[in-house]
């Protein structure tokens, strides 16, 4: 069974503007659900009380991952909630770590 | 008739002495005439006088008799003029109740969906004063109700062609939206075609609001079922989703019930026929506002435009075009350009005692209020609170919540299958397991949510950054192995969580030794930063 409302009354204007949002951007919310917001943006909220990816958010309401970023543009601009990219790591594994790897490889 | 009978007994006498004094006179003439002359003439003259006296007194009497005859006959016209004329009135009711209770009670019978040859005997036969019914009378019933049945046949036909293309219409529009939904969720990744496939989807709502509209004209229930209640946020939205200035409606305050599966499509439709009026005769800058409260009788959906507010005429116009939609409408009062929002609403208002009122605005606009009573609402088993979509799937209890703590989405088998895979021994586990767990218990028996920022993170997947980053999944087990440090509840959800992600302590060790060993090598923990990246990373793997 679908439900009666379509995807874009949840997005809005189709061609609004989206943030620069990957689905490994992590995502915060940075205060409680107010009523006023609309509840998919509430259960974004909710669920981003710990960090989440945008792709988990996606999943977890199973919206696709479009709409989740129109959705969370709107959050953003209002400041209820924070995104931070993803630290990108050195094109190189860590020295130490491949060592580490290797010592535990070689002690088995 | 009695007037006219009783006089002539009377009026003999009167009658008599009227013929009796031109007898008389004439009598009194002679004499006068016979006394100055004298001899043979006098003779002559009595004689003349006598006849003439008889002939006067004959026709006297004649007269008199005529008089009395036509007297009759006047009376007896009189009465006739009077049969005559109660019988017209007689014809004239007769004619009067055929047309005011005959026909109408037959039509009403043939509409009862009866043969009019079944009606004739139902209603004219079985009742006694119609048993006999004039001939010709008869015969112009029975034509009647032959034309009328004629014509309702056709007009059926006609309005079941129109159902079922309509309806032909709809099962093409709701394969094409879900087909559009599949898509939508295939190209979610991909917004320039997302947005695209958002506006073809646009477009088919119209296209089968205006199916649905037709198929409501034509007197047909809407198609659609919903097995389930809907709340009534989303049902408001799905009205929202079939008009095309959607963006312009505001939803402030739904109360949060549900409406039952049945009642959910003729209200989504009605609404959406509402929605449309309000936003076509507002200006496009102007927002519409929708509210719905729980009154006495049920919820009152209020939409409130901001436009021109309408004329006394003009709301006249639309009421009465509401209440005639109610009473059942005729196609051709749809006239040219048919405005059909009303109509439909009146169907539907009909159909579904849903009461419908336009009234005045406080911002100047119309305010159309909709009141669903209150055997459509339900506040039971609606999914989610205010929405259905994601709603299930949504992490709902604490204790998933707590697992969301270590930003390792609660998903078993992703833990399940390193687990398997690796073939490391489980000896080793145990050994090196006391070094991490403190600070995994840690982690997990703070859940406040001050607390758990970033650092907390970093601890919990600092031990998992070196190394792919499901082996961090692998340790929820680890606590379960540590289990007297911890707090009681956080055992508890730790030991769910473990029984959730695998079947036993054994799986768990694969983890634990190269954690407790990366630990160990690279001494202290101080690329905590690395850590999301790596859970990201391998989320990103997973979704890709």
């Amino acid at each position: 069974m679908s439900d009666p409302e379509r995807l874009y009354v949840i997005t809005g204007a189709p061609d609004g503007e989206r943030a620069e949002l990957d689905l490994v951007t992590m995502v915060v919310a940075q205060a409680e659900p107010s009523p006023t917001v609309q509840p998919e943006q509430a259960a974004i909220l909710r669920l981003c009380k710990a960090p989440l990816s945008v792709a988990e958010i996606s999943a977890y309401l199973s919206l696709p991952f479009s709409v989740v970023t129109s959705l969370l543009t709107e959050l953003l601009a209002t400041e209820l909630i924070e995104s931070r990219a993803p630290i990108v790591r050195a094109a190189l594994p860590d020295r130490s770590l491949l060592e580490a790897v290797m010592h535990g490889l070689q002690k088995l | 008739m009695v007037r006219v009978e009783s006089p002539p007994t009377n009026r003999d006498i009167p009658a008599v002495r009227a013929a009796l004094l031109p007898v008389v006179l004439m009598a009194g003439a002679t004499a006068a005439g016979a006394v100055p002359v004298t001899g043979a003439t006098r003779a002559a003259v009595v004689w003349c006088g006598a006849i003439a006296t008889v002939v006067v007194a004959a026709l006297a009497v004649v007269l008199n008799r005529r008089r009395r005859a036509m007297r009759v006959q006047r009376a007896q016209y009189e009465q006739r003029i009077a049969v005559l004329e109660h019988r017209i009135a007689v014809y004239d009711q007769e004619t009067e109740r055929l047309s005011k209770e005959l026909l109408p009670a037959a039509i009403r019978r043939l509409r009862a969906s009866n043969s009019p040859q079944e009606v004739m005997r139902d209603i004219v036969d079985a009742d006694e004063s119609y048993r006999n019914l004039p001939k010709a009378q008869r015969a112009l019933v029975l034509q009647v109700l032959d034309i009328i049945d004629n014509e309702e046949a056709m007009r059926d036909s006609a309005q079941r062609a129109f159902v079922s293309v309509a309806r032909r219409v709809q099962a093409i529009v709701h394969r094409q939206a879900s087909e559009l939904r599949e898509m939508e969720d295939h190209h979610g990744r991909n917004p320039d075609v997302f947005d695209d496939l958002l506006r073809i989807d646009h477009g088919t709502a119209l296209i089968g609001r205006l199916a649905d509209s037709i198929a409501v004209l034509g007197g047909a229930r809407p198609s659609r079922q919903w097995p389930k209640a809907v709340p009534l946020f989303s049902v408001l939205r799905g009205a929202m989703s079939r008009i095309l200035e959607y963006q312009r409606v505001d939803l402030h305050s739904i109360a949060k019930v549900a409406i039952v599966g049945t009642a959910v499509e003729p209200l989504i439709h009605a609404c959406a026929e509402l929605l449309d009026n309000a936003t076509r005769y507002s200006p496009p800058q102007t927002r519409v506002h929708v509210t719905a409260v729980e009154v006495q009788t049920g919820i009152a959906i209020e939409i409130e435009d901001g436009g021109v507010s309408l004329s006394e005429e003009a709301r006249a116009r639309a009421e009465n075009m509401l209440a005639q939609a109610q009473a059942g409408i005729n196609m051709n009062d749809l006239g040219e350009s048919p405005r059909l929002g009303m109509a439909v609403v009146g169907r539907l208002a009909r159909m579904y005692q849903l009461q419908v009122s336009l009234r005045q605005s406080a911002y100047g606009g119309v305010r159309a209020v909709l009141i669903v009573p209150r055997d459509m609402i339900t506040t039971g088993p609606a999914p989610g609170i205010a929405h259905g979509i994601g709603a299930t799937s949504r992490p709902q209890s604490s204790l998933d919540m707590s697992q969301m703590q270590h930003v390792v989405p609660p998903r078993g088998k992703h833990k399940a299958r390193p687990a398997a895979t690796g073939p490391v021994p489980s000896l080793a586990s145990p050994a090196p397991a006391p070094s991490p767990a403190p600070l995994a218990s840690a982690a997990r028996s703070a859940p406040a949510a001050a607390a758990m920022g970033d650092d907390e993170i970093v601890v919990t997947e600092w031990t998992e950054g070196g190394l792919p980053q499901r082996r961090s999944r692998g340790r929820a087990p680890l606590g379960s192995h540590n289990l007297p440090q911890q707090s009681a509840s956080a055992a508890e959800s730790v030991a769910r969580n473990g029984h959730n992600g695998h079947g036993g302590g054994g799986t768990a060790p694969p983890g634990l030794w190269l954690e407790a060993f990366t630990q160990a090598v690279n001494g202290v923990p101080d690329e905590p930063r690395n850590d999301p990246d790596s859970d990201d990373a391998w989320d990103k793997g997973d979704q890709k």
